[in-house]
């Protein structure tokens, strides 16, 4: 009896009880969320389980259920694949997401709110959509689980459906999103079409078909789908590398798809914590992690990858700066640290993504959870320009809440800063190594990411500040509403995980002093001569194919291999320390005012997010609903008028024969004779009778 | 014996006959006649035919059509009396309500 039997359990258990609290939470006693906490608990379990499993070298890869056999052709299937990565992402989103159904106890049910079974019903089908989406084995089964996030973001977003805001936050990141997946969906299907089959690992996947066409040996069915389109290897990988990578900007938030994500806030903050954490916009990364192997294959793809990231990196932390209201603050810091994952990934930093991506897990995570705290504290305010001095108030959720922000901030020795400096590490030594434009391209996002490091640590700590210091500015502020355990216990976990969990990966620690510490990087690189490099999913696989393959990145020590390891850590340390000084000179002070008004004009284009909303509207409004008109016009004259122009003749020249039909038998009869002697005659001349 | 082209010429005419009656008629009795008529000249077809082959098969294939022809005409009876009931008239030219 293997873990493996129980892998499809880990994403049924909430799957089950959104079957429960949808059809019984009214009955249950706290309306469905006993039934959710249960069900994540034992998913975490599970989860532990196969990862103790995988950490013993076993890996699993095995088709389950085939809902569509091809004959001559590709089947369409559902499975199962668990590798390192899966497993490390099986407790990241279990974890989270059984201590956001804990938190919802303090933040939903003490609260009063009402509608609970339908939203502990959405909470444990976003669960269950993404642990699907986390350990399926083809791409088809990942988009279907993909589309299912998106849909479960579209309902919990959407949660309080009777007032304004909510619902339009949640169509808008439903058709946002959506923009994206189409391009994903028509990558998915050109994979399926070039390479007959959306298998992630393997011999037979795609990436190692890929692998092996860009290597010169391409196989005759790629070569067919080539000869048809008319492009190289090279290009057609590109393009469909892309296409796939439409609906990964889309869910996670990526420059110029991240619009949908702030307005995302209008949800319920534990929904916020689950989508920003774990589930809706991690899946975009992990895809791209997911399909690694197929991505490394394209250096314009990584190239791209790489400045999206950089530049959405900065772009995000610069609006955050000035945002007055907590949980947008930490939308846009989201949106930012999503784009440090996007730049290692484009950059080669395989290890440093997914290692930002597990801390940013736990600490943003545990910054919405605080952030849940201060609101219930405040009354559901969110301004912070309305709290001040909850310092004294609220000292765990406080000390937490400062955990997190160091975390995300990058100081030593919290989890960001190992994670973030990994991920700027990366992308500067691959810069320096990589010969050409792409060398140059990660230089530029590099430099982009460094910049973003001094505005991540300002803005985080003009929000600590504005919070939880100086004096209350506000009578609710003063006389804050308690909060139970159901939201400290959540809350201190993660503050002491977001100050540890970076002892995962002491990789600069590895490279100067020696000690064997770098665990992440050996669960990701997996053991010599083990089951899983069968798989080609491991990193030793990704690092010979960045070494050797078509974007021959490599690796550059301007400073030789210490001094450029200090330097980088230290310039990065650097600009996150200045950035918390300046705010701490700036806000932490009793009596704090708006120092973002100096910026003038810079502000306003600040506080409108650059415009993004206002020229995809007009993108909407301007240029698309234009052309929808024209089609709609064609449509309504050119195809319908020729249907009904054919009608119309049938109908007129109907309506002109029927006079024939008399009613009067004896024309009938008299039809029929003429007819009889028509044939006659007929017969007669054809027969030769006269 | 009389040559079979003679029974053909007679039953030429009796159907030509038939065929009048339909086409010029608007009582609807006279239309039942003259379909008896018709009916009667393929029965003298086929009994003719028969005698010039010595095969019984059209004398049993005429008694076949006499007894078509009585379930004919009873259908037919009901037929002009329902007729007769809804336009007080056995004028088959009146009864054309079931067209467009």
């Amino acid at each position: 009896m293997s873990a493996f039997d129980f892998a499809p359990a880990i994403a049924l258990l909430p799957f089950v009880s959104f079957l429960v609290a949808l059809f019984g939470g009214q009955y249950l006693p706290k309306k469905g969320a006993f039934a959710g906490i249960a069900a994540t608990a034992g998913s975490l379990i599970l989860s532990a389980w196969v990862a103790v499993t995988v950490a013993g070298g076993e890996t699993y890869n095995e088709a389950l259920y085939t809902f569509t056999a091809g004959l001559d052709t590709f089947s369409l299937h559902l499975g199962i694949l668990i590798d390192p990565l899966t497993a490390l992402m099986l407790l990241i989103v279990s974890f989270i997401a059984l201590l956001v159904h804990v938190f919802s106890l303090g933040y939903m049910n003490d609260e009063g709110e009402t509608g609970l079974p339908r939203y502990y019903a959405g909470l444990g089908l976003f669960t269950a959509s993404m642990l699907g989406f986390v350990f399926a084995d083809n791409i088809l089964m990942a988009f279907m689980f993909f589309e299912l996030v998106g849909l479960c973001s579209y309902l919990l977003i959407g949660f309080n459906f009777r007032e304004e805001g909510p619902p339009s936050a949640a169509k808008k990141a439903f058709l946002v999103t959506r923009f994206g997946d189409y391009f994903f969906l028509i990558g998915v299907v050109g994979i399926f079409v070039t390479f007959g089959t959306g298998v992630f690992a393997g011999e037979h996947s795609f990436a190692v078909m890929a692998e092996h066409a860009i290597n010169g040996e391409v196989a005759e069915p790629i070569q067919q789908t080539l000869d048809a389109l008319g492009v190289g290897v090279q290009t057609w990988f590109t393009i469909l590398g892309l296409l796939v990578l439409g609906g990964v900007m889309g869910k996670s938030a990526q420059f110029p798809l991240h619009t949908w994500l702030p307005d995302a806030m209008e949800g319920p903050t534990p929904v916020s914590a689950l989508i920003h954490a774990a589930t809706m916009v991690a899946a975009g990364v992990y895809l791209v992690a997911r399909m690694y192997g197929f991505y490394v294959l394209t250096p314009t793809t990584m190239a791209i990858i790489a400045l999206v990231g950089g530049f959405t990196a900065l772009f995000a932390a610069t609006m955050g700066v000035v945002k007055q209201e907590l949980k947008q603050v930490l939308a846009y810091s989201t949106i930012s640290q999503y784009g440090y994952m996007m730049l290692a990934l484009g950059s080669g930093g395989y290890i440093a993504a997914v290692f930002h991506l597990t801390t940013h897990a736990v600490f943003k995570a545990l910054l919405f959870l605080g952030a849940g705290a201060v609101i219930i504290a405040m009354h559901h305010e969110e301004n912070m320009w309305e709290m001040g001095g909850l310092k004294d108030k609220m000292p765990v959720t406080y000390w937490s809440f400062l955990a997190g922000s160091l975390a995300l901030a990058g100081i030593v020795p919290f989890a960001g800063f190992w994670s973030k400096d990994e991920v700027l590490y990366e992308a500067l030594i691959h810069g320096f190594g990589t010969e050409g434009g792409l060398g140059t391209v990660f230089l530029v996002a590099y430099a982009m990411g460094l910049l973003a490091v001094f505005f991540t640590g300002f803005y985080t700590f003009r929000m600590v500040y504005l919070t939880f210091h100086g004096e209350p500015r506000t009578e609710t502020a003063r006389k804050p509403h308690g909060v139970r355990w159901n939201v400290k216990g959540p809350l201190a976990v993660l503050g002491i995980l977001a100050t540890t969990i970076g002892f995962i990966n002491l990789t600069p620690v590895k490279k100067l002093l020696g000690p064997e510490i770098d665990f992440l990087h050996k669960w990701l690189a997996g053991e010599e001569g083990s089951g899983w490099e069968a798989l080609a999913t491991g990193y030793h696989h990704y690092e010979g194919l960045l070494h050797d393959g078509p974007a021959h990145v490599l690796v550059g020590e301007p400073l030789g291999a210490d001094g450029t390891l200090i330097a980088s850590a230290a310039v990065s340390l650097g600009l996150a320390v200045a950035g918390v000084l300046a705010a701490r000179s700036l806000y932490k002070v009793p009596e704090p005012v708006e120092h973002t008004n100096k910026l003038g004009s810079i502000k306003t284009l600040l506080m409108h997010n650059y415009y993004q909303d206002e020229y995809q509207v007009w993108l909407a409004t301007g240029f698309t609903y234009p052309i929808s008109r024209a089609a709609d016009k064609f449509d309504q004259g050119v195809v319908d008028g020729v249907v009904n122009g054919i009608s119309s003749v049938s109908l007129f020249s109907g309506s002109r024969i029927r006079k024939i039909q008399t009613g009067v038998v004896s024309n009938y009869a008299f039809f029929i004779t003429v007819a009889l002697v028509v044939l006659l005659v007929v017969f007669g001349i054809q027969g030769g009778w006269f | 014996m009389i040559p079979t082209q003679y029974y053909l010429l007679l039953s030429a005419a009796v159907f030509c006959i038939g065929v009048f009656g339909v086409l010029t008629r608007r009582n609807a009795l006279v239309f039942l006649m003259s379909v008896e008529l018709i009916l009667n000249a393929a029965n003298i077809n086929l009994v003719a035919f028969s005698l010039q082959y010595g095969n019984l098969s059209g004398q049993v294939f005429s008694l076949f059509t006499m007894a078509l022809a009585a379930a004919e005409v009873a259908v037919g009876l009901g037929i002009v009396l329902v007729l007769y009931r809804n336009f007080s008239d056995v004028d088959v030219t009146e009864a054309t309500t079931m067209r467009w």
